[in-house]
């Protein structure tokens, strides 16, 4: 029996890494995934706290951590200038990811797990990189900056058990975020646009931005459920988001966990993104058009524009959502993106451009991912929110206003070109909803300006790259956020043919094998004589 | 990382290739891989997964034929030679630092490395394991200056031309059109990025190679 178990796995490994072989050979391949982090729960034996550690770390820390937290502690190291968020300070007790109570400093074991995994969408790297009794050292160097450790010695530390996650819990959460007024700072979609947080940003000019709980990748201190959990337990010190320890019963945190939970997603990120035909005579022009759904969504990273002066260190929005359709005669994309406020200036208004090189590449060869340069000409599609005098702008664009929707010619960030009246072809329209920015911009496939614009070819690999401006980040020309080249594809529908083509396959292949085992069962394989 | 497609498709060859020339090792085998065909009564499991083998066959053609004859829109693969050659005018060039005194040398580096934490970071990482706040948002991901076989493997002048003139100073081969490295030119001075091309090997823990002595 065994050696017939043999036999049948050697055939069906070969049969099957056969098959593999074929079908990685096809595969699309996606983009790796962004969380390179991981918030690591196992703490391992403590350091003892001696002079003698406290001393190694104080040499640890001026070699690796007074760059951006400065030597003194303050958080205002020489790189600090470049971030957002800045780096703490060590000498107040600002410590966020904590799980001691409001208020109080966080215990060696907070601090030890911080400095090995890092804090998501901040500078802070993990630094489980090096070794583990650096890290102790360093912290125990850190706690010398501020007096409070050495007066609440072993603070106390809030439990975090465990409760399963119900579509009940989540629903009860649901309206816990309403009761306490969460939405307040965090929005009624949680996308960090609540009302204080807005007024705070823009009134006050207060550094304080509610997390967008809607970006998993973006939790401070982890967005597994405990992280959550503890998080809404502890509040973080020093900022509005403050404990729910007395307000909220053990059990009504763990429901508010699990409803911020089911709003926290992954980036669904990709290289190509795939422009469906449209089943329908109209290409949709409305953001909030329900046909959008039926498109495959991509979501683009996005980065400060650094490449050029001026510089843009601290950029505010990190990613777009893209979805697009096409039918026989035009081309729509619809460009999401979330935005705390939706507040602007004359100056600095909220603003997205996708850009495309001006002709198709023939070759691997491309214009400069960045605005193209002198040998290559890119055609950007430029759509700025409308903007109104007072408070905040309003949020509806409406389409007639010039402006809105340009179409632009670069060659470099120093050659950029409006195109003519007579060759403006885009339309565009953009409405702001809940935190969320939502444009549209339509064009038609094909153009009477083929050396300006992009002529838009069915199967191929067309280069497109994305800029975004957010006004009350003070966004403007260079100051932006940008990705590098991705790809649009206008997909071919699936031929009829294909599938008989497929059944064509299966009973060619299904024929040869039967005229083979027939073969092989009348004239069975048989040893021949000189072998043993 | 991802590990790639071809990659994995060349160890699968030779996987089928290997279990190729492991049923011809004898006779015998070869006899026996192929008897695995034949009906005889065999135990329950025998007649099970040679079933399987009968549908799976041509199942997996017409998979294959399928994915073949749909229009997809597979990424497109983007060779590029990471390491081009140096240009001449940078060959010559020296690191004016790297023969001053220790003390001398001991400052530029910190000083150097203040200028890394806040211009090169944001890319290439505090630590320059090439895992910046930014890193993530470009296809082409910021070097890892850590690894072996990066910044290890070259000389000083050659970091300096790199830095000087970013991702728009690369030859066509090395595809400037992804890189998101800046060029520097205009904005730092010689001396500033010798200090940091100092600064960044001391914090990724690596030397530069040295130049072979011409007799």
């Amino acid at each position: 029996m065994r050696k017939a178990l043999n036999k049948g796995l050697i055939s069906l490994i070969f049969v099957g890494v056969c098959g593999s072989t074929f079908l990685m050979h096809n595969e699309v391949t996606a983009q790796s995934s962004n969380l390179f982090r991981t918030y690591k729960r196992e703490v391992p034996q403590k350091l003892s706290e001696t002079p003698e550690s406290v001393a190694a770390g104080k040499k640890v820390y001026e070699k690796r951590c007074w760059y951006c937290h400065g030597i003194e502690g303050k958080g205002d190291g020489p790189a600090a200038v470049t971030m957002f968020p800045k780096p703490r300070n060590f000498t107040r007790n600002e410590y966020k990811v904590r799980s001691t109570a409001f208020g109080s400093v966080p215990t060696d074991e907070d601090l030890f797990r911080i400095i090995t995994s890092g804090i998501e969408g901040t500078a802070m790297p993990f630094w489980s990189t090096i070794s583990e009794t650096e890290r102790w050292q360093a912290l125990y160097y850190v706690k010398t900056f501020n007096d409070q450790f050495t007066k609440d010695a072993s603070p106390r530390v809030i439990p975090v058990g465990s409760v399963p996650s119900t579509p009940e819990s989540i629903e009860r959460g649901r309206e816990l975020f309403k009761e306490m007024k969460c939405f307040e700072c965090h929005g009624d979609d949680g996308r960090g646009n609540g009302p204080l947080t807005v007024a705070l940003q823009t009134e006050w000019n207060m550094p304080y931005r509610a997390r967008d709980l809607t970006k998993g990748w973006n939790f401070k201190g982890g967005n597994a459920i405990e992280d959550i959990y503890r998080t809404i337990s502890t509040g973080f010190n020093e900022t509005p988001m403050g404990s729910y320890l007395e307000k909220l019963s053990d059990e009504d945190r763990w429901h508010v966990a699990h409803y911020v939970k089911s709003i926290a997603k992954d980036m669904a990120s990709d290289v190509v993104v795939k422009v469906k035909l449209f089943e329908g005579e109209q290409l949709p022009s409305e953001p909030l058009d329900e046909n959008w759904s039926k498109a495959t969504a991509v979501e683009i990273p996005l980065a400060g524009q650094i490449l050029v002066s001026p510089r843009h260190w601290t950029p505010s929005v990190d990613a777009v959502m893209v979805r697009a359709f096409y039918n026989n005669d035009e081309i729509a994309f619809l460009l999401e993106w979330d935005d705390a406020t939706n507040r602007q200036e004359e100056v600095f208004r909220d603003a997205i451009s996708l850009q495309f090189p001006a002709k198709i590449p023939e070759s691997l060869k491309k214009p400069y991912f960045a605005m193209g340069d002198s040998s290559g000409s890119v055609n950007l599609w430029s759509w700025k929110a409308h903007w109104q005098e007072g408070f905040g702008a309003i949020a509806e664009a409406p389409e007639s206003e010039p402006g809105v929707a340009t179409e632009l010619n670069a060659k470099g960030f120093k050659n950029i070109t409006v195109q003519p009246p007579e060759s403006q072809n885009i339309t565009g329209k953009g409405v702001y909803q809940n935190g969320r920015w939502k444009t549209v911009l339509k064009r038609t496939l094909t153009t009477e300006d083929v050396k300006g614009d992009i002529q838009f070819e069915v199967g191929r690999l067309i280069p497109v790259a994305f800029a975004i401006w957010d006004g009350s980040n003070s966004d403007v020309g260079g100051q932006k956020s940008v990705s590098s080249w991705y790809y649009v594809s206008l997909e071919k529908p699936v031929p009829k043919t294909v599938f008989v083509y497929v059944l064509v396959a299966i009973v060619m292949g299904a024929s040869v094998e039967m005229w083979f085992i027939a073969r092989l069962r009348r004239f069975p394989p048989k040893m021949e004589e000189e072998q043993e | 990382m991802p590990t790639p497609s071809t990659l994995m498709m060349w160890y699968m060859i030779m996987g089928v290739l290997a279990g190729l020339v492991y049923a011809t090792t004898s006779n015998q085998k070869f006899v026996d891989f192929l008897s695995f065909l034949l009906p005889d009564r065999g135990p329950m499991i025998k007649s099970f997964l040679q079933k399987i083998l009968f549908v799976g066959f041509p199942v997996l053609v017409g998979w294959f034929v399928y994915t073949w004859a749909i229009p997809g829109a597979a990424s497109p693969v983007e060779l590029r030679i990471q390491h081009p050659t140096l240009p001449q005018e940078f060959e010559k060039l020296e690191n004016p630092f790297r023969q001053t005194d220790g003390e001398t040398q001991r400052k530029c580096v910190e000083e150097g490395k203040i200028l890394f934490q806040t211009y090169c970071r944001p890319c290439h990482g505090s630590k320059a394991d090439g895992n910046g706040p930014f890193a993530n948002s470009f296809r082409l991901r910021p070097i890892n200056f850590q690894d072996p076989g990066t910044i290890a493997t070259v000389v000083d002048n050659y970091l300096f031309w790199r830095i000087k003139e970013g991702g728009p100073g690369l030859p066509s081969e090395s595809t400037p059109w992804d890189s998101a490295m800046p060029s520097w030119k205009d904005d730092l001075k010689d001396d500033e990025i010798w200090k940091i091309i100092m600064g960044e090997y001391d914090t990724a823990g690596v030397m530069p190679r040295q130049r072979e002595k011409l007799e």
